[in-house]
């Protein structure tokens, strides 16, 4: 039985359709497929196929913690869904906006594969019903509001009559909120709040042109012109105050408040003094784009389940036909209370710190137990730190390996996808025999890479960031930059560790600097000789003040902590991705959307180390 | 066959195939109507419920090469019963549209030294 | 009547096999009873219209596409009698037929009235003024050889030698073209996964997405059929029947377009119009001055 079956009895053909459907398994995966990976799931060796728009899903697959700022997309994309459909949590996280889980299974493969079975028997018997109930939650309704047809300033949330021309007002959806662009102001990034009082701005301009010469007129007769206010002798509707021409006042004004798109409509008839056809008219107070041209620009949500972005991060994209004109970024898988909290013992911070960030578990939990170290002044055994290096290494190689599959998704590279996947699943937990045992495989990849037609020019010059301070790992190595934590870090002098640097500063250098990371790590690990995931050392009843840095796969993460009697109690984080999403919007302006995309990808993003 | 019953029995194709997909629709329908939830027809980006109407005035990058489009599309409508007497004609055939194309391309190399072959 | 009959169920078992061939290259795993499965699954699936869409449009997408393909099909010969219609125009009608996909795949962007759908459907229209003239010029060429824009006679004229050879430089604009009006990767911009989330496809779900991906399909197979018809010598060969080379021929050709995108990125936009009109538009009209020269030349 699932919840969200189709309604009507269980017979004849559409029992046929329901073991079809319970042997062809669609699945929209939240966050996202980086994220799956990460923990060790191959969704499509488990038998589901992963589709990309949630129309052509049958099952939400959702892994791991949802953060709540997240859970109301989540029930989105559930509610977009066609029946039947059901909802798979791998994991133990509750969804206060999705129904109940129709399956629910613990985060790993053999889970999944059982998971899997679970639902097709539960595809067979229960796609159709004949008791379903619709689903709801507040995120899909819309607040509906009243606004004269004639005049858009005008926006209450009761019906009536406008107080302009005591038209009736009509209903109308109230435009979405969140990280809205103004159309005239690509540059200028506009907050929910800010935005929930456009009409009134122009209702205040129109109101206050006292200094120049009034003419009233009726807005549905253009011909009767008066100096002053009344009623139209053809209609009795009351006269509209407007500007002479020559005035020029308004449109210097700008008319960005209200041009927001679901009045755009209005918009274009908005100024009686033009002829109602007329292309000057319709396209005067449209934004220009690069060439001169007047467009209209849309805002368009990527995310923050979007199949070519990392799991959580939304993207609001202004689009000038497929070109960027702006944009905006929020990560709401950000954790934020994170460190805001009553001291933690030693240990229970160092597992905190690995749970934060799903895509490099390892690095943090390094940079925990190092800070603490530190903050207690314990040294550790060099053969320790070089078997953590080992851990650390084989985490890149896996992370990289988990960004080319992003890559290939992005491009469209179907082989690049499948098997840069599959290596990242099975070197991510991989003992030092097995990821030795992967060398050749690995190699293979990257030979089939740098061979591989078009991917030079799909990559070249795209996304070129300038040397600055911002930028970190290999982002900033792939900017000629050489500084990485690890150059300064003994255990690494002493496998003779040099960074990889290139000057190209776009994504094929990003590109290049990770793959030859791969290859780096894999020449670490063999001198390191050892693989062994950081553990915490006891530190007793110690007390002092700690940092720590560790060079993640993204970039340098920073971590300074104070120690009271062996509990952690003050700690601040610095991480690579909070520095990089700043860089988004320059970095896509004009860039076709493509191109944008993979500039985008190409910086490595990891939505949840973002600090809010 | 005549012409005539020949494009009678593509109309007949095109008639046969509408009937099939509308067979189709009646028997996916026979399954069931689709429930209509709250927020379900919104169309789907990535989570976020998005409202607001698409249609608006598209930007077309490449209408440089759409003009220049138009002109070689025109052509193609000429080229076809020229190539099937093309072999009788024999060399003055080939000059004659030799001089049109030359026309043509050296048209398309113009449009590209003022910039009509980029996006724009 | 059978003809037709015969034709098209040889056009579903075709388009049959390219969806599994498709569902292999896409995912690595061939299962004959893949497609079958997937069709009736979609079938039970809710299908449902976008808010404020443009009805008309939306609805006639899919089965446009399908007729696109259809009627392509129709003057394409098997055999010199499996032919459902051997048009004297046949030639110039495959090009006329399928124009209508780009309107079709133009509808299913506007339809919904959902961003990712409309903008694919615009990087269609793109890519038509990309790959269109590289699907007319090779056929003029290929018309020039046969003096007849009948397709059989187009299959006769190339008795002694295959076009593949007389003009291989057609032939592989023809095949480049062929795979970007059916929007095979590396140039599926219209329905790009990653960067527009299905794109045309997106909005389209249970049978009408059925319709939409069996359009395609058989698009797959009617493009392929003409290019064996054009420069493969359609049903010419030795020892086997003659269906049975055209059969070889066009699933080949089917997988060969399967699969020769898989090993790489997808095409930009703008350097798909780039190259296609700085390259592949000199390279075509130069195509039709070599076989006017080999058409007067060779006896």
């Amino acid at each position: 039985m699932i919840a969200g079956a189709r309604q009507g009895k269980l017979s004849g053909l559409r029992r046929l359709t329901a073991l079809a459907m319970a042997r062809d398994l669609r699945a929209f995966i939240v966050p996202g497929a980086d994220i799956a990976r990460a923990h060790g799931l191959d969704i499509e060796a488990a038998g589901m196929q992963v589709v990309a728009s949630p129309r052509h899903a049958s099952v939400l697959l959702v892994v791991g913690v949802i953060p709540p700022a997240l859970r109301e997309a989540a029930a989105v994309i559930y509610a977009q869904m066609m029946r039947p459909r059901a909802l798979f949590v791998l994991g133990p996280d509750e969804l206060d906006q999705l129904p109940e889980a129709d399956i629910r299974e613990d985060l790993s493969q053999q889970d999944l594969i059982r998971g899997v079975r679970r639902l097709r028997s539960a595809f067979a018997e229960g796609a159709f019903r004949p008791d379903v109930a619709d689903f709801d939650a507040p995120v899909l309704h819309v607040r509906i509001q009243y606004t004269c047809p004639m005049h858009p300033e005008v926006v209450q949330d009761e019906p009536g009559s406008c107080p302009k021309c005591g038209m009736n007002l009509v209903a109308r959806e109230a435009p979405a909120t969140a990280g809205h662009t103004h159309a005239d102001q690509p540059e200028l990034i506009v907050d929910a709040d800010t935005h929930a009082t456009p009409a009134q701005d122009h209702a205040a301009q129109h109101g206050m042109n006292h200094d120049a010469p009034a003419e009233y007129t009726c807005p549905m007769h253009p011909e009767v012109v008066q100096n002053e206010p009344g009623s139209c002798p053809e209609c009795g509707m009351n006269l509209e105050l407007r500007e002479t021409k020559g005035t020029k006042s308004h449109e210097d004004a700008g008319i960005s408040p209200d041009s927001d798109h679901s009045s755009m409509d209005h918009n274009h008839m908005d100024h009686g003094d033009m002829a109602f056809m007329s292309m000057v008219g319709v396209t005067k107070d449209l934004p220009r784009s690069s060439d001169g041209l007047p467009m209209d620009w849309i805002d368009v949500p990527f995310g923050p389940f979007f199949p070519g972005l990392p799991g959580g991060l939304l993207l609001t994209l202004t689009l000038d036909g497929d070109t960027v004109a702006g944009s905006s970024v929020q990560t709401p898988g950000g954790n934020e209370e994170l460190l805001q909290h009553s001291a933690l013992d030693a240990g229970s911070f160092i597992e905190r710190l690995a749970k934060v960030e799903p895509l490099a578990p390892v690095s943090y939990r390094l940079l925990a137990c190092r800070a603490t170290e530190n903050a207690a002044g314990v040294e550790v055994p060099a053969a320790t730190a070089c078997a953590r290096v080992g851990a650390l290494e084989r985490e890149r190689i896996a992370s990289h390996l988990g960004w080319l599959a992003l890559f290939g998704q992005q491009t469209g590279f179907d082989w690049l996808q499948r098997c840069a996947a599959s290596l990242q699943l099975k070197v991510q937990n991989a003992g030092i025999r097995q990821v030795l045992a992967l060398k050749p495989d690995i190699a293979f990849l990257i030979k089939r890479l740098h061979r591989t037609p078009l991917l030079k020019s799909r990559t070249a010059g795209v996304g070129r960031l300038a040397p600055n301070a911002a930028l970190r790992g290999p982002v900033a190595r792939a900017a000629g930059i050489g500084n990485d934590a690890r150059s300064t870090d003994p255990s690494y002098a002493a496998l003779g560790f040099t960074p990889v640097c290139r000057e190209g500063c776009d994504a094929l250098a990003r590109l290049q600097v990770r793959v030859e990371e791969i290859t780096h790590g894999l020449a670490l690990i063999v001198a390191a000789g050892a693989i062994e995931l950081p553990a915490p050392i006891n530190i007793g009843e110690a007390s002092g003040a700690g940092e720590a840095a560790v060079e993640t796969p993204r970039g340098v993460a920073r971590l300074r902590l104070t120690l009271e009697k062996g509990r952690v109690t003050a700690a601040q984080l610095e991480t690579p991705s909070t520095l990089h999403l700043a860089l988004i919007d320059p970095l896509i302006k004009q860039l076709a959307l493509g191109d944008a995309l993979l500039a985008i990808g190409s910086l490595d993003l990891a939505p949840w180390e973002v600090r809010q | 066959m005549s012409t005539l019953e020949q494009y009678g029995l593509l109309v007949g194709l095109a008639m046969g195939t509408v009937g099939f997909v509308l067979g189709l629709y009646a028997l996916a329908r026979g399954l069931g109507k689709a429930r209509q939830e709250p927020g379900k027809d919104v169309p789907a980006t990535g989570g976020q419920m998005s409202r607001e109407p698409v249609w608006v005035r598209y930007h077309a990058r490449y209408y440089g090469y759409a003009l220049l489009f138009l002109a070689f599309d025109m052509e193609m409508a000429f080229m076809y019963p020229w190539a099937v007497v093309y072999k009788q004609e024999g060399v003055v055939a080939l000059l004659d549209m030799g001089v049109f194309l030359a026309v043509l391309f050296l048209g398309l190399l113009y449009g590209w030294s003022q910039g009509a072959l980029r996006r724009q | 009547m059978t003809t037709v009959l015969v034709l098209l169920l040889l056009l579903a078992a075709g388009t049959y096999l390219v969806a599994v061939l498709e569902a292999w290259t896409a995912s690595g795993r061939f299962r004959l009873a893949g497609p079958v499965v997937a069709g009736i699954a979609l079938l039970g699936r809710e299908f449902i219209v976008p808010r404020k869409p443009d009805r008309i449009f939306f609805e006639v997408a899919p089965v446009l596409l399908l007729l696109s393909a259809l009627l392509a099909a129709a003057v394409v010969p098997l055999t010199p009698d499996l032919i459902i219609t051997d048009l004297a125009t046949g030639a110039l009608f495959i090009n006329a037929a399928l124009v209508y996909v780009l309107v079709a795949l133009l509808m299913a962007g506007w339809g919904p009235n959902g961003a990712y759908a409309m903008i694919g459907g615009w990087r269609f229209l793109g890519q038509l003024i990309a790959y269109a003239m590289l699907i007319v010029m090779p056929i003029t060429a290929v018309v020039m050889r046969a003096e007849s824009l009948l397709t059989t006679r187009i299959v006769a004229s190339q008795a002694g030698l295959w076009n593949i050879v007389y003009q291989p430089l057609g032939f592989m604009l023809f095949f480049v073209a062929a795979m970007a009006l059916a929007f095979l990767p590396p140039f599926d911009l219209p329905t790009a996964k990653a960067e527009l989330a299905g794109g045309v496809e997106a909005e389209y779900s249970g049978v009408r997405l059925a319709i939409f991906r069996l359009g395609r399909l058989a698009l797959i197979v009617t493009l392929a059929a003409a290019a064996v018809v054009f420069y493969l010598g359609g049903w010419q060969g030795p020892w086997l029947p003659p269906w049975a080379w055209s059969a070889i021929k066009i699933l080949a050709v089917c997988a060969t377009m399967l699969l020769a995108g898989r090993a790489m990125p997808r095409v930009r936009d703008a350097d798909l119009l780039h190259w296609c009109w700085i390259l592949g538009i000199p390279l075509a009209l130069l195509n039709i001055f070599l076989v006017g020269l080999l058409v007067l030349v060779l006896p």
